[in-house]
């Protein structure tokens, strides 16, 4: 525990000193208007990252769900949460070849105690021989797809958080091969990437099945003014899985973006009308539309609607909620918490993931510099469970008018009614205060 | 055969002698003779080789005069493909944005996967907006007629030829001498003045380019800011067509 406590301290404070001593190098820059272009000459290495300070304050939930399945055996009405987080992004080039390094350390520490946990999210070797050919190996993050806060076709992605879908992601293991062409008019680009992930004991574990060699391709195409990818997992990791995603802007401030996947023989795992866990291996379609919308005053709107085929049914959640409800009562009028635990083994497979409904829509309204306040953007962020009417709202205020700093005020307030998704989360509300500098 | 040799000798000198007659009055020519589009390639190839590399600060300077600086690395190939990465600052290192044609994409190492982005945002904030970064050549994008013409320089009216360009009309003041130009007037199509650019500190870059190093521009809707672009290291560069492609985003630094 002591050194636990230690290893935060020490990322928190290294985060905090990286924080104080770029500020003040910030103050004393020269504010010289010229251009020294051998500063800026290419190095054989380079690194760079950020390190972070983030203060939460979350009121607690005591009716929903998952308060329940957490606390009740610690019973409370809100957590203070300080986090650190240091990212180190390297990287170094000789002749053909290149090694990309993304390297993640986080340390919290809340009311209940600390953890920590430094992450290679990235080390990848690339060889490029010729413009259009390269060849990867090592651990690298893919991103598949043209939506913004969901990717069904990000079949070898870890799933996005659509609260922080711009955050870096851990990635995979894996070897690849990348061909692009380019051609005249009206195809103008099409690149075939091909990646081989292997699932085996220590090498991407958590990725499926182990003992399997997969693989994925991407058939990119640029054809009339669309971006349109065609995409293809196989392998026994995880089930057959094939989608397409597209991508095109109609107007100078008008883009409108989709993703079709089809996944085959799911395993899953679910509430049936008795109240026990029943297993199907239902194939099921994903999809998603969306737009990205820039006005002349420089707010840009971001709307999606996802379906989520794979996502549990109204019916399915309401079985959880009531079989986290009845044992809450158990535990009340006996003591007794085997029910508590039977219930949290259930929201193990698959009711404690995120967005696990079917229907979504997801929208961010941003503007830039209003009032003419340079670098000041507002912001509100909306997910709603379309099935239920829950949702969540989160406006917020980004600055960044100091170079390299980003301030970032947000607060989180969900809602809904008895037995929806947003309801049933942990938070009742959140109120986040994040401060990052990048070097 | 020993006759032949006088009169094709004759018709070679003959031919030398008109050729250098039409070179001559080809330089000779007043420059008026020369109609818009033709301005406006000379004033093209002035200012870029055809396939380039160059490297270029922007300043943003707000109305308190405190400032914001980015520093990008550019290569551009024919009239429509375009590639900038960000080298500075910190925040920004790694973003890359692609210009092919009407389509801008903008690569976040972080997210990954390139978005698109459309030419009226501007990914550096202040007065420069994304297709004022990701320039083509004028004439990929404006058909130009000379509206008026002084001594010393031309005025081009210039009409976008799609309605996908970021402005409707350009009043174009172009140098006659260094045939640059020195200012340019960008209106939407309500005729509205949506900002003027300035060129400015012409300089020999090597290599017979010799251009302005200097772009400033100010803008009634951003009243008091001002953004100026530095030029530097512009420089002929031969480049692949696969450097301008989405999948080429991530390593557009192992160009340098």
């Amino acid at each position: 525990m002591i050194k636990g406590f230690y290893r935060i301290s020490t990322v928190t404070l290294a985060a905090l000193y990286l924080l104080l001593f770029s500020l003040n190098r910030g103050s004393l820059a020269a504010e010289e208007f010229s251009f020294d272009v051998e500063e800026f000459e290419s190095k054989a290495f380079e690194w760079g990252g950020y390190a972070e300070i983030k203060l939460e304050h979350i009121d607690l939930n005591s009716e929903s769900t998952f308060y329940a399945l957490n606390f009740y055996n610690d019973p409370r009405g809100t957590i203070d949460r300080y986090s650190g987080t240091l990212q180190l992004d390297v990287g170094y080039k000789k002749g053909i070849g290149a090694f990309n390094g993304l390297l993640h350390a986080e340390a919290r520490h809340d009311d209940s105690g600390g953890s920590d946990a430094v992450d290679i999210y990235e080390a990848n070797l690339s060889l490029k021989p010729l413009p259009f050919f390269t060849t990867d190996l090592g651990k690298r993050t893919f991103r598949w797809g043209t939506g913004y806060a969901w990717n069904p076709v990000g079949f070898i992605d870890r799933p996005k958080d659509p609260d922080n879908p711009e955050e870096a992601l851990e990635g995979y293991i894996a070897a690849g091969v990348d061909l692009i062409k380019s051609f005249n008019r009206p195809l103008q680009t099409i690149a075939l990437t091909t990646v081989a992930i292997p699932v085996y004991e220590h090498v991407n574990e958590d990725f499926g099945e182990s003992g399997y060699m997969n693989v994925a391709a991407k058939l990119y195409l640029l054809y009339r003014d669309t971006d349109i990818d065609l995409v293809l997992f196989s392998g026994n990791s995880r089930s057959l899985r094939y989608g397409v995603d597209f991508s095109r802007n109609l107007t100078t401030n008008f883009e409108i973006h989709g993703e079709y996947a089809y996944l085959t023989d799911l395993k899953q795992k679910y509430l049936g009308p008795s109240g026990v866990l029943e297993g199907r291996d239902p194939s099921v379609g994903k999809y998603l539309f969306g737009l990205r919308y820039l006005t002349e005053n420089d707010i840009t709107t971001i709307i999606e609607y996802y379906h989520n085929g794979a996502g549990f049914s109204p019916e399915e959640l309401t079985a959880f909620y009531q079989l986290v409800e009845d044992a809450d009562a158990h535990l009340t009028d006996t003591g007794s918490d085997h029910l508590i635990q039977n219930a949290k083994t259930v929201s193990g497979k698959g009711y404690n993931s995120p967005n696990l409904g079917r229907n979504y829509l997801y929208s961010k309204i941003n503007q830039k510099d209003p009032f003419d306040i340079l670098y000041l953007t507002p912001g509100l962020i909306t997910i709603v469970n379309l099935d239920d009417r829950s949702y969540s709202i989160s406006p917020e205020i980004l600055y960044t008018g100091f170079t390299n700093w980003e301030l970032r005020l947000r607060y989180t307030f969900l809602n809904g009614g008895t037995f929806t998704e947003f309801a049933e989360k942990l938070n009742k509300n959140k109120l986040e205060l994040r401060l990052r500098y990048h070097f | 055969m020993a006759r032949n040799k006088p009169s094709s000798t004759l018709r070679i000198l003959s031919r030398c002698v008109l050729l250098n007659m039409l070179a001559g009055l080809l330089i000779a020519a007043p420059a008026a003779a020369l109609d818009g589009n033709e301005i406006l390639l000379r004033v093209d190839r002035n200012l870029q080789p055809e396939s380039y590399e160059m490297y270029r600060k922007l300043i943003n300077i707000e109305p308190d005069g405190s400032k914001k600086e980015y520093v990008l690395y550019t290569v551009k190939k024919g009239r429509e493909k375009m590639v900038a990465l960000f080298l500075a600052p910190a925040s920004e290192k790694g973003r890359a944005t692609l210009r092919l044609g009407e389509n801008m994409w903008l690569y976040i190492p972080s997210v990954g996967r390139p978005i698109r982005i459309t030419s009226l945002q501007s990914v550096v904030g202040g007065v420069f907006n994304n297709s004022d970064i990701l320039r083509l050549d004028y004439s990929a994008e404006y058909e130009a007629a000379v509206d008026d013409e002084t001594e010393e320089n031309y005025i081009l009216a210039c009409t976008a030829k799609t309605a996908s360009v970021a402005y409707d009309r350009l009043k174009m003041t172009v140098e006659k001498k260094a045939m640059v130009p020195l200012t340019i007037e960008c209106y939407a199509a309500s005729g509205m003045l949506i900002k003027t650019l300035y060129y400015k500190k012409i300089k020999d870059f090597g290599d017979n380019l010799v251009r302005p190093s200097v772009l400033e521009t100010d803008s009634p809707l951003y009243k008091g800011y001002k953004s100026v672009m530095l030029y530097a290291k512009v420089t002929s560069k031969k480049l692949a067509d696969e450097v301008f492609t989405l999948n080429y985003l991530p390593r557009v630094n192992e160009l340098r």
